[in-house]
């Protein structure tokens, strides 16, 4: 589970900075920055970010509700693949 | 493809077409909305169509929600009264129905399902249309309540509207998670609505200003969550999308037969103008519109519902089926010469009408910025 963790964590700063933050290095990238509030991620980039992460990790990302929260940090990015993999998001916000 | 009574649904708007249509040339001379067409509407049923039975509607996928509007545009030849039916059921009744609160949901979906309370949204702002992130209206908390402070521009269906969705501002400017919906009563103390907007089309739907003074709207109202103002925006604008275009094939439709009964009848120099290749090309290519709209249009519809993204498939839907209008609609007053200019023949209005496509929900550049965003751009 920690090597999954670290690899989803590698591959979210990748897209990150590939598509983001050309200019920033991953070390520089902190896992817990706000990529909303600081501007990284901008309205059109969070459509990108979700599409991204439905298309790679399988999630159907349409059909939960989807939060701004959870994609607002590389960490909280990493924690909604993991509840959204182990079920946990699609039974705790279905309504 | 259709079933029965996915038919059956749309044949109760389409029977209506004369009645629905009437005096709409006259009307759209004062920009009179028509509340008795309107009510004909609220009997269908179609306005509930996509909603939860358990809230007074009708249940139905979004689909057949097209299916049936598709009719509606068809039929009825008011434009602007089918463009505030479609921004009606998308405007308040899908947010609610996917975000709302089960409280909120009780209390208001029944009335937008029957068509008794009117809905309209508040997005854009007099310094903000694309820029919608660059939005100044305010919400600030205060204990139990938000105070929602400034203006907010080109809204359908305001002069009538019951019912308010108003997007306004949370967090920090910019910030995709800044913005955050809120459902507002007409009747809200510092909510006051602005004289009607004339305009260059759809003018029997009415559009104008909102000013929110220190408007203080319960916690409770907030659709979804604080925050997730943008995320619902634009869930509700792949069906705001996909409902009024769709309408806009319906009348694309019509238009094109229009054009081949007159090509077919209209002599001129001894043979029918629909002989010559000049004339029946540009109903080819009205044909091919109609078809590449309605194509893209259903498919993405197909895909949303498989819960896949169409991010792109939106934008381009969009794209194609508003400019297709636009040359279809040109195309049709170029094909019945003078007549088509007069305001009797109803196609110098569509025309009109058919421009505000490429503005409204996100104009043709924006659309274009989009697609090139999410293919790396």
């Amino acid at each position: 589970m920690k090597r999954c963790n670290l690899s989803a964590e590698v591959e979210i700063k990748r897209f990150i900075i590939a598509n983001f933050a050309r200019d920033v290095t991953p070390d520089e990238l902190g896992s817990d920055l706000n990529l909303l509030d600081s501007g990284v991620v901008d309205s059109l980039g969070l459509l990108r970010l979700i599409a991204w992460v439905g298309d790679t990790y399988h999630i159907p990302v349409n059909d939960v509700n989807v939060s701004t929260d959870d994609f607002s940090s590389i960490d909280a990015i990493r924690s909604f693949i993991e509840e959204s993999r182990s079920g946990v998001l699609q039974n705790d916000r279905s309504s | 493809m259709w079933n029965e009574d996915q038919r059956a649904l749309r044949a109760a708007i389409t029977e209506l077409g004369d009645v629905l249509s009437k005096d709409h040339v006259a009307r759209e001379g004062t920009g009179e909305f028509a509340f008795e067409a309107w009510d004909r509407i609220r009997d269908t049923g179609l306005l509930g169509l996509p909603f939860g039975t358990e809230w007074s509607g009708l249940g139905q996928d979004l689909l057949t929600t097209m299916y049936v509007l598709e009719g509606l545009g068809y039929s009825c030849r008011d434009s602007g009264l089918n463009f505030s039916t479609s921004t009606h059921i998308v405007s308040v009744g899908v947010p609610l129905q996917r975000f709302g609160s089960r409280t909120l949901k009780k209390r208001h979906l029944p009335k937008i399902c029957d068509g008794s309370a009117i809905g309209a949204h508040a997005i854009t702002e007099p310094d903000g249309g694309s820029d919608i992130m660059s939005m100044r209206t305010s919400a600030e908390p205060d204990g139990e309540k938000f105070v929602l402070h400034g203006s907010k521009t080109f809204i359908t269906n305001a002069p009538i509207a019951d019912l308010f969705v108003v997007y306004a501002r949370t967090g920090k400017r910019g910030s995709p998670a800044a913005i955050t919906a809120f459902l507002v009563e007409r009747d809200t103390p510092g909510l006051s609505i602005g004289n009607p907007m004339s305009k260059m089309g759809l003018r029997t739907s009415p559009l104008s200003e909102l000013f929110l003074d220190n408007c203080r709207v319960p916690r409770s109202n907030v659709i979804g969550s604080v925050g997730a103002g943008f995320l619902i925006l634009d869930h509700v604008m792949k069906w705001e999308i996909l409902c009024s275009f769709i309408i806009n094939v319906g009348e694309m439709q019509h238009r094109l037969e229009r054009c081949i009964d007159y090509a077919r009848t209209r002599v001129q120099f001894g043979q029918t103008i629909g002989s010559y290749q000049s004339v029946s090309n540009k109903i080819v290519e009205m044909k091919i519109g109609v078809e590449t709209s309605q194509k893209w249009l259903y498919d993405t519809a197909e895909k949303l519902q498989r819960h896949e993204n169409v991010t792109n498939d939106i934008a381009i839907s969009k794209l194609v089926t508003s400019e297709n209008n636009v040359s279809s609609a040109l195309t049709a007053v170029q094909i019945f010469g003078g007549y088509g200019y007069t305001t009797e023949y109803g196609l110098e209005k569509e025309l009109r009408n058919s421009v505000a496509g490429t503005i409204y929900s996100g104009t043709s550049d924006i659309q274009r910025q989009r697609i090139a965003s999410m293919i790396g751009l």
